[in-house]
This record gives structure tokens, sequence and C-alpha cells, in this order.
């Protein structure tokens, strides 16, 4: 198995995991998704409210904000030394106390850790008109996309099998057919032939295939995977991905030692 | 009354409120809304803007192209702006 980044940026990559197989690959993806912890506004306390949004409404939005994370300064709040209870090593408060006339952006939250912040200070969570003021203590903690989305610390995060196009010479007429029925535009013709100009762009959709009277080309699976990953900005994908990776380890040697006794 | 809004250093827009993330792919988009607000009002296409922002697909993008205002609708039952 190998790793070959495409294209990396602190929150979008492409990869081509090669030899590997489905199975594998999308355990990655689901502990990507799903396992890999980031921390997000969990518990809202409204000491007042007396704006547009009722405070489930706005605690909900709030939620939303992604929060960047570091994972080495914060436990699961269910493997915490205060047993979930909630303390400095689980969580973390956001403090807010503003009245209108004005709009409330992610940045107007008060850290306790200057650190730990909204990852955009611009996102519009509420506006307050005159008269209207909104005092509230937002919770964050660390929790994952298995409990609730918000906490998932990747948007996209898909897989596509690189697909192996080949085309027989001898039985293909030139007809031009499968150009015009790929959607993707992964055909072209050059010196009156057909050649794959990109296979990474194939769905294997397979109309191709079928619309090809003289069986002269063939869209078959590979054992490599184009992987997408976009980050939500709480953590760098690098970070993510590698993480993906360790769960999955932990996982495996779990059921190890389970198979031995 | 928009002259005095546009004096203070965080107008009020009257957009109640544009969604945090999209729906479908739930990549954070929220932090666009105000360049995309401004990038409208001086006459660029919606086409461009997007395109400017780096919102890529069409999930995210009609997230944008469809938000509609509903905080004047509201207020009058509130009281306090209308
Ligand atoms: S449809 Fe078949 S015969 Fe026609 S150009 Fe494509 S591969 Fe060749
Ligand atoms: S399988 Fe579909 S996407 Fe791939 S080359 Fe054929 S028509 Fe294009
Ligand atoms: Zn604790
Ligand atoms: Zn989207």
């Amino acid at each position: 198995m190998r790793i070959d980044f495409l294209d990396e940026n602190e929150l979008k990559a492409r990869f081509i995991i090669s030899d590997a197989n489905i199975a594998l690959i999308n355990s990655l993806r689901r502990a990507m998704k799903n396992l890999v912890p980031s921390i997000a506004v969990d518990y809202v306390d409204f000491y007042l409210n007396t704006s547009y949004l009722y405070d489930e409404n706005l605690a909900h939005r709030i939620g939303l904000i992604p929060i960047k994370t570091d994972l080495d300064k914060f436990n699961m709040p269910d493997k915490c030394v205060c047993e979930g209870e909630g303390c400095p090593n689980c969580q973390i408060s956001f403090r807010l106390n503003i009245e209108g006339r004005r709009t409330v952006y992610s940045g107007d939250f008060t850290s306790d850790d200057p650190e730990i912040a909204p990852v955009y200070d611009n996102i519009p969570v509420i506006e307050l008109y005159e008269g209207q003021q909104l005092m509230i203590e937002a919770v964050a903690r660390l929790g994952t996309g298995k409990e609730h989305a918000k906490f998932q610390p990747v948007s996209v995060c898909g897989y596509r099998i690189v697909p192996e196009i080949t085309i027989d010479a001898g039985r293909c007429t030139n007809c031009g057919d499968c150009i015009d029925s790929c959607a993707r535009n992964v055909l072209e013709e050059q010196n009156e032939k057909v050649i794959v100009r990109d296979n990474m762009e194939c769905t294997m959709c397979m109309e191709c295939v079928k619309i090809c009277h003289d069986r002269a080309i063939s869209v078959e699976e590979t054992g490599d995977f184009l992987f997408t990953v976009e980050s939500v900005g709480t953590l760098p994908v690098r970070t993510i991905i590698k993480k993906g990776l360790e769960i999955l380890k932990e996982k495996a040697e779990e059921m190890n030692s389970i198979l031995e006794l | 009354m928009v002259e005095e809004q546009e004096k203070e250093d965080r107008p009020l827009t009257g957009d109640l409120m544009f969604p945090v993330r999209c729906f479908t792919c739930g990549s954070v988009i929220a932090q666009h809304w105000d360049e995309y607000k401004k990038k409208i009002k001086s006459g660029k296409s919606e086409r461009d803007a997007l395109d400017e922002l780096g919102i890529e697909r069409y999930c995210c993008r009609r997230m944008f192209l469809t938000h509609k205002s509903i905080i004047e609708e509201l207020a009058r039952f509130h009281g306090a702006v209308g």
C-alpha cells in the first residue's frame, strides 16, 4: 500500500492510495468521519436572550461554528479524570455579552484559552436590534462525528476507484461514439484515434462501454483509490488522516487481543 | 435608516440568518457571506462572486443563491423593529 498526495493544503487534500481494497479504504473513510475527535460547543447557558431567535435555535447555530482543536490539550469527557462531569481538562467556555444594535460574529466570543477559538471570526451568529441583549456562556468539549455531525472534522471525505480504461485498437473503428457519450470528458480524439485524456475523472458509469457496438472499450476496477478529504478547519487535513489511521490501527490491535484470549 | 446603519462598524444586514454550514456537504460557508454580499452589491454576477470565493460545489452555491431574508417578516410580530 502506498499513499501519494496529488495536491494538498491546510484544508483540502487529494491523494491516491494504491494496492488497497475497498473494505480497508472504506473503514479509513469512516474513521476520519466518525471517530476522529474535534471540539464543538455542546452546552449553552443562556443568562439573557431577548433576540429574535429561540435559545435552542441559537445554541444550534453556535454548535456549528468550527473551533480550532488541539488534541493534546483535551481529554475525551468519558476518559477524563473528572469522569465526565466537566473540568478544565475536558471543557472550555466561551463567553458573550452583547447589546444591540449590531451583528454578533463568531469572533466576539471570549475564550478561556486564546489558542482554542473559532476558526473563522466573521461567521454571523445573530443580529441584535435596539434593546435586544444576549448574555451567554457556551461550553465546548471534544466529541466524535458518531455522536453529532458538528464534531466531524471533515466535510467532504470520500473516495473513488481509479479505473483502468483500455481501448482495443484492433476492434475500434474510431466512430467517436464513446467520446460523445462520456459526461465527464474522459476520452478524446487525437490523430483520429480515441485516447484516454484523464482517467481520474471517470466515474465508472459504463456509458462508453454500453454505446460501443464493437466492444472495443473496457473500463475495469483497479486497486487504486482517489481520496478527497476536506477539513472544516478544526484540524489540519494531515492530522485528520494520521489520526484516522491511528484509530484504525488501535481497533485492529484491540481485535487481535480479543482473538488471542 | 440605511445611512445610520452604514456608519456603524458592524452594520445590520437584515438577514435571518445565513446558515453556518452547507445543508448537504457540511462545509463551513457563513464566513464568506459578508464578502459575498459586498461583491454582489458592487455589481458582480453571482457566478463570478462564488467563483472568486472558491465555493465550487453546487450544494454550497445554492445556499448562497437561494438564501432569503425573513427578519422583517418576523419583526412585525415581535414589536421592536418593523
Ligand atoms: S465507441 Fe467503440 S468503436 Fe467507437 S471510437 Fe469508441 S471504442 Fe472505438
Ligand atoms: S465509464 Fe463513464 S465516465 Fe468513465 S470513460 Fe466511460 S463514459 Fe466516461
Ligand atoms: Zn474532565
Ligand atoms: Zn455543500
